[in-house]
């Protein structure tokens, strides 16, 4: 109780306990140890035959009474509770965290400055690392990537297939778990009209498979390197500084038919991936990157 | 006083006895809740804590009426296991505009306080349509008809705000009179996602446990 509101209050509580553990006191030992009354009781009838005993309780019941007050005396006295007295072990929820939270530091505080400070690629050959690493995805990650990380709901991305909207150097892994990444992809619908978009998505189902430069897409191919080229390049390879991805590829975050397409062109799309920066510490934000581009070794390797 | 003499009068005259157990019953309180009233940690918002805004305030109506608080709690114990898989403790000072709090005493789900900002409000959506879309060994309900009907159906929303108004909440009358026009439009789902997005916003990992 240290942010008793007063002195008063302190008392207040003081006071009330103690007089409530005097007065227990002096009813227990009363009627335990007190004057013999078996003649008054016993002289006493209701309802013509019937009388009160006077054969007292056992005394290992005294004693269960008598133990409990020890307890609540020594409790008062070792932890806070008689109002500001913080009682002689000066125990308080919090220093019992910080001092757990002292000895894990302790105990982990330099293995975790190491993995902080390890090479990505050391760390995806630590077992015990990519088991850790494995923990922290599926608490923080996996709702939204899925527990292997493969993505789901046509929200949320694949994280093992290679292609990093953002980048997929450790740096810029690191930079997206820690402070989050906002895509914005406007609305093209009042622009382009109706007609414009279905040509620039067939233009765009076409770039993806590799037949861009087709002679029936010389049209939409203009528009696109006039409105679209500037994020997505003039390739369609992207740009993982604005988080345009690759448009010239067969991975699509939301959906590659050529009708998801044009309704992603037409109006617009936002991704959002939150910031893990105030969650995640340094280590397991380095560890979760290991970890993920493990994902990413071991799912190209299956796919060749 | 001899015990015996105070027994007899005690339980020849029934006022006396009641008003002696009045007495002892409201000891435990008198120690335990009075005090209380008057601590300004229990009633002083945390720094950067405001009030709910009228959509959030919706979407913890329909929490309660969902009742989520059945399973999921909102407090965050102040053990090291509990930090670090949730983040920083719960605190007093950060439920100063609860009322009632929501701080449940189950967790068939996860913990809910620090939840906001933690996924985007495209992924609540989908999860509450059908929790198993997203997270496939979930058994929480789906909620698919929170995203079909109004926020705020009966029109209550000035009202709501106005008894909290008087409660002492920091709401001015133009707040609440511009309620109505801000909720307009918005599906319960709306309201339900604004308040889970304000949850435990006040404390982050860098302010220590």
């Amino acid at each position: 109780m240290a942010d008793m509101p007063s002195d008063f209050w302190g008392g207040w509580i003081v006071v009330l306990t103690v007089t409530t553990l005097i007065a227990l006191g002096w009813l227990v030992a009363n009627v335990y140890f007190g004057p013999d009354d078996a003649e008054e009781i016993a002289a006493h009838t209701w309802d013509e035959t019937l009388k009160e005993g006077t054969t007292p309780a056992p005394m290992w019941w005294f004693w269960l009474i008598f133990s409990t007050m020890i307890v609540s005396v020594v409790y008062l006295i070792l932890y806070p509770g008689l109002g500001k007295f913080a009682g002689v072990l000066h125990w308080s929820q919090g220093h019992e965290i910080e001092s757990s939270a002292a000895h894990y530091d302790e105990r982990f505080g330099a293995e975790r400055e190491r993995i902080a400070a390890a090479d990505v690629a050391v760390l995806r050959s630590d077992a015990a690392a990519m088991r850790a690493a494995r923990s922290v995805f599926m608490v923080h990650c996996a709702a939204c990537h899925g527990a292997d990380a493969g993505g789901q709901a046509g929200l949320f991305p694949d994280l093992r297939d290679g292609e990093w909207q953002w980048g997929g150097d450790a740096a810029a892994v690191q930079q997206t778990i820690a402070g989050g990444r906002r895509a914005v992809m406007p609305p093209w619908q009042s622009a382009l009209g109706d007609d414009g978009v279905e040509a620039v998505a067939g233009y765009v189902v076409a770039l993806s498979a590799g037949r861009g430069d087709a002679p029936e897409h010389a049209e939409a191919g203009a528009r696109f390197q006039a409105l679209c080229s500037a994020c997505h390049g003039p390739a369609g390879a992207g740009n993982a500084l604005l988080g345009a991805p690759a448009l010239n590829d067969d991975v699509w975050l939301y959906g590659g038919g050529r009708d998801q397409i044009a309704r992603t062109i037409a109006g617009g799309r936002s991704g959002e991936m939150p910031a893990f920066g105030a969650r995640l510490d340094a280590t397991q934000i380095r560890l979760l990157t290991a970890w993920l581009a493990a994902r990413e070794e071991t799912a190209t390797a299956a796919a060749r | 006083m001899n015990l015996l003499a105070l027994h007899k009068r005690i339980e020849r005259n029934s006022g006396l006895l009641i008003f002696g157990i009045l007495v002892v019953s409201s000891i435990g309180g008198l120690v335990q809740i009075v005090p209380s009233i008057f601590q300004d940690s229990l009633s002083t918002p945390a720094e950067q804590l405001a009030p709910y805004t009228p959509l959030q305030l919706l979407g913890r109506d329909v929490y309660i009426r969902e009742s989520c608080s059945s399973c999921h709690s909102q407090q965050i114990r102040p053990l090291l296991a509990e930090v670090r898989r949730y983040g920083p403790y719960s605190r007093a000072e950060e439920f100063v505009y609860d009322r009632p709090f929501l701080w449940g005493s189950k967790r068939t789900g996860p913990d809910l306080h620090r939840i906001g900002g933690k996924y985007t409000d495209d992924w609540h959506r989908v999860h509450m349509r059908n929790p198993r879309d997203v997270v496939p060994e979930s058994i929480m309900p789906a909620y698919p008809w929170l995203a079909q009907s109004a926020a705020d159906r009966d029109g209550s929303i000035t009202r709501r705000l106005g008894a909290l108004q008087r409660l002492g909440h920091p709401y001015s009358d133009e707040e609440i009179a511009a309620a109505p026009g801000a909720v307009d439009g918005k599906t319960e789902l709306d309201a339900l996602i604004a308040y889970l997005q304000s949850l435990g916003r006040t404390r982050t990992r860098e302010e220590g446990l």
